[in-house]
């Protein structure tokens, strides 16, 4: 069947890819010799939707600076007669913008993918969108979970992957009496929740929990409060300039109490990044610890490789943030499977990227088809004083867990039991 | 705090024709956990019984759901796409706790699974307490008879008399229609008085 078709070129290169899809779609070959016979180019069009301006500015940049990578790496490799072509979005943290940006690729602008979205609110946002269009969405940020939704694959951590893990680690070296600080958004809040219960079960203490705006950058009343409490550590789900401001913070108190130096009460959290650390003034977060599914420092070939890439590009001085190298490998997955399968019709590529493990910078890649999201290994690092993390501790990759199904025992029999 | 809910485990009936928004719905149950049935025709009240059914409400007629409107033994979803009021009352009337509408987004089903079971827990409770309360009132002579026993008895007042039946009640962890109701039979003897 002919669909709706996000190639663009002339109308002669349209009636190949239908004649195409008509006939061989996965064949490359038949492929190739179609458009030599018609002798036109085709060009493969990918969304590419972060803020480089805003709170999150700095995440953005990075996200923007892994896709535009990626581009430039497959366009080493493309077969005669194919373009690949990125559509950027820019939407500087405002809402109502990656609405607008988003309906603009999918509709005018003949994208079906779109990698993209930081928070969650974006998320959440264009997602309608991308299921009227029937696209698909590329998110690599690390997430609180509690979705798996058909239009998205998902290749940033959930819970499961970074908080769980984090806790086992955490839990036993430091204690069980925790602090915890969000941003005021369903990140901060959804994550306190599950710290909240995750330290009920092992018996902990929660002393405190405190929100700030993402734009905030007073955290005194925080820091007061933590100096009182005096926990065992710190779990920070703030974002952006609220973060810097509350790590910043965490320095002071410590310079002036060693009780609250990083090695006896850690500020933990689940998604600052190697990107993020230039943000903070006067390397205030060093010896901080961060999980991450990906670290700069991480000792792999793979990864030797793609860091000269990198520097290459953006200089010797650049450091990798999971951000980048998930941004990097999903338009990569995406335009690859794209070429491999000759179709860009979601349906046709998500099947695809399900079927199997493909070799990544973040390591082997599997997408789950029960949840498209990609299993993922955990790292823990602790924040050097250069910038970067010494990785601390490290598990393999694990299944993503995104409702924690698996987390708990069946409740069959609770207050569900059928009444006769 | 809110724990986490979780289905896993469970197994969810959905009362539908097939079609491709009951296959995702059916996929993204099994992605929370449980088990999925799916038929067209009333639920076989002999069979083992779901714990969770998904019913639609645009098509469905009253005997696909062998219960009596409103008693829902199990958490109960209503799948709607119409907007017509009798449908809606429909849904109501055999106790849906919460509704997907349709076309059936994936993101819908885990809270409407959540607020459906807990207003089926929290109707479950409510019918206890009602149940409760009707039989302390149908038994409400009783601690009257009690009371009068005691004033008499005692020689002092009723709010003193129904003050030390209270407290008897309280001592044997009964309540106080029990306590009467043993007193009046003579099972138990008249609390002292002071």
């Amino acid at each position: 069947m002919v669909e709706r078709t996000a190639w663009t070129g002339r109308d002669m290169g349209r009636k190949a890819i239908g004649q195409l899809r008509l006939t061989t779609s996965r064949n490359i070959p038949r492929w190739r010799e179609v458009f030599c016979f018609v002798g036109c180019m085709v060009t493969i069009r990918i969304g590419i939707l972060y803020s480089t301006q805003g709170p999150y500015a700095a995440v953005g940049r990075d996200c923007r600076d892994g896709a535009e990578l990626a581009i430039q790496h497959i366009r080493h490799s493309l077969p005669a007669g194919i373009a690949i072509e990125p559509v950027y979005g820019d939407p500087a943290g405002e809402s109502r913008r990656y609405l607008d940006l988003a309906r603009a690729m999918l509709r005018d602008e003949g994208c079906r993918h779109i990698v993209g979205a930081i928070t969650s609110l974006s998320r959440k946002d264009i997602i309608p969108l991308i299921e009227k269009y029937d696209g698909l969405l590329w998110y690599v940020c690390p997430y609180e979970g509690f979705e798996a939704n058909e239009n998205v694959i998902y290749t940033g951590a959930c819970p499961n992957q970074h908080l769980l893990p984090l806790f086992d680690y955490l839990l036993p070296r430091y204690g069980s009496r925790a602090y915890l600080v969000g941003a005021n958004y369903v990140w901060g809040w959804e994550m306190n929740r599950l710290a909240r219960e995750l330290i009920g079960q092992a018996g902990g203490e929660i002393l405190g929990e405190r929100y700030l705006p993402l734009e905030e950058d007073n955290a005194d009343r925080l820091l007061a409060e933590v100096e009182q409490q005096r926990p065992d550590f710190i779990l920070n789900n703030l974002i952006g300039p609220s973060s810097y401001a509350f790590l910043a913070g965490m320095r002071r108190l410590a310079d002036r109490d060693p009780y609250f130096a990083p090695e006896n009460c850690p500020v933990v959290s689940c998604d600052l990044t190697e990107c993020e650390l230039g943000e903070i003034a006067g390397h205030a977060a060093t010896s901080q610890l961060c999980t991450a599914s990906y670290f700069d420092s991480l000792d792999t070939p793979h990864n030797a490789a793609f860091k000269q890439h990198v520097a290459a590009r953006f200089g010797k001085g650049r450091l990798v943030s999971s951000f980048f190298a998930g941004a990097y490998t999903a338009v990569r997955l995406c335009a690859e499977t794209i070429l491999k399968i000759g179709d860009d019709a979601p349906v046709a590529v998500r099947a695809d990227v399900r079927s199997g493990p493909v070799e990544t910078v973040l390591g082997e890649l599997t997408i789950d088809p029960l949840t498209n999201h990609a299993a993922l290994p955990f790292h823990l690092g602790r924040i050097k004083e250069r910038g970067g993390f010494e990785i601390l501790n490290s598990r393999p990759a694990v299944a993503a867990d995104p409702y924690l199904v698996g987390n708990r025992a069946p409740r069959r029999g609770s207050h569900l039991r059928v009444v006769r | 705090m809110s724990a986490t809910p979780t289905f896993t485990g469970l197994h969810a009936l959905i009362l539908h024709r097939p079609d491709e928004g009951v296959e995702r719905l059916t996929r993204q149950l099994e992605r929370l956990g449980l088990s999925v049935s799916v038929q067209w025709e009333p639920l076989d009240s002999d069979r083992a019984q779901p714990d969770i059914v998904l019913v639609d409400a645009d098509q469905g007629w009253s005997e696909l759901l062998p219960w009596p409107a409103g008693r829902s033994p199990v958490p109960l979803i209503a799948l709607l796409g119409s907007e017509a009021p009798g449908r809606i009352a429909w849904a109501i009337e055999h106790g849906a706790g919460a509704l997907i509408a349709k076309p059936i987004a994936a993101s819908a089903v885990y809270p409407a699974l959540v607020l459906a079971s807990h207003i089926h827990g929290e109707r479950l409770a409510s019918a206890d307490r009602l149940t409760d309360l009707l039989e302390r009132i149908r038994l409400r002579p009783l601690v009257h008879t009690a009371v009068l026993a005691i004033m008499q008895a005692r020689q002092i007042e009723e709010a003193e008399a129904y003050h030390l039946l209270r407290r008897c009640a309280m001592r044997r962890r009964l309540t106080m229609e029990h306590i009467a109701a043993e007193i009046v039979a003579g099972i138990e003897p008249l609390p002292e008085a002071g």
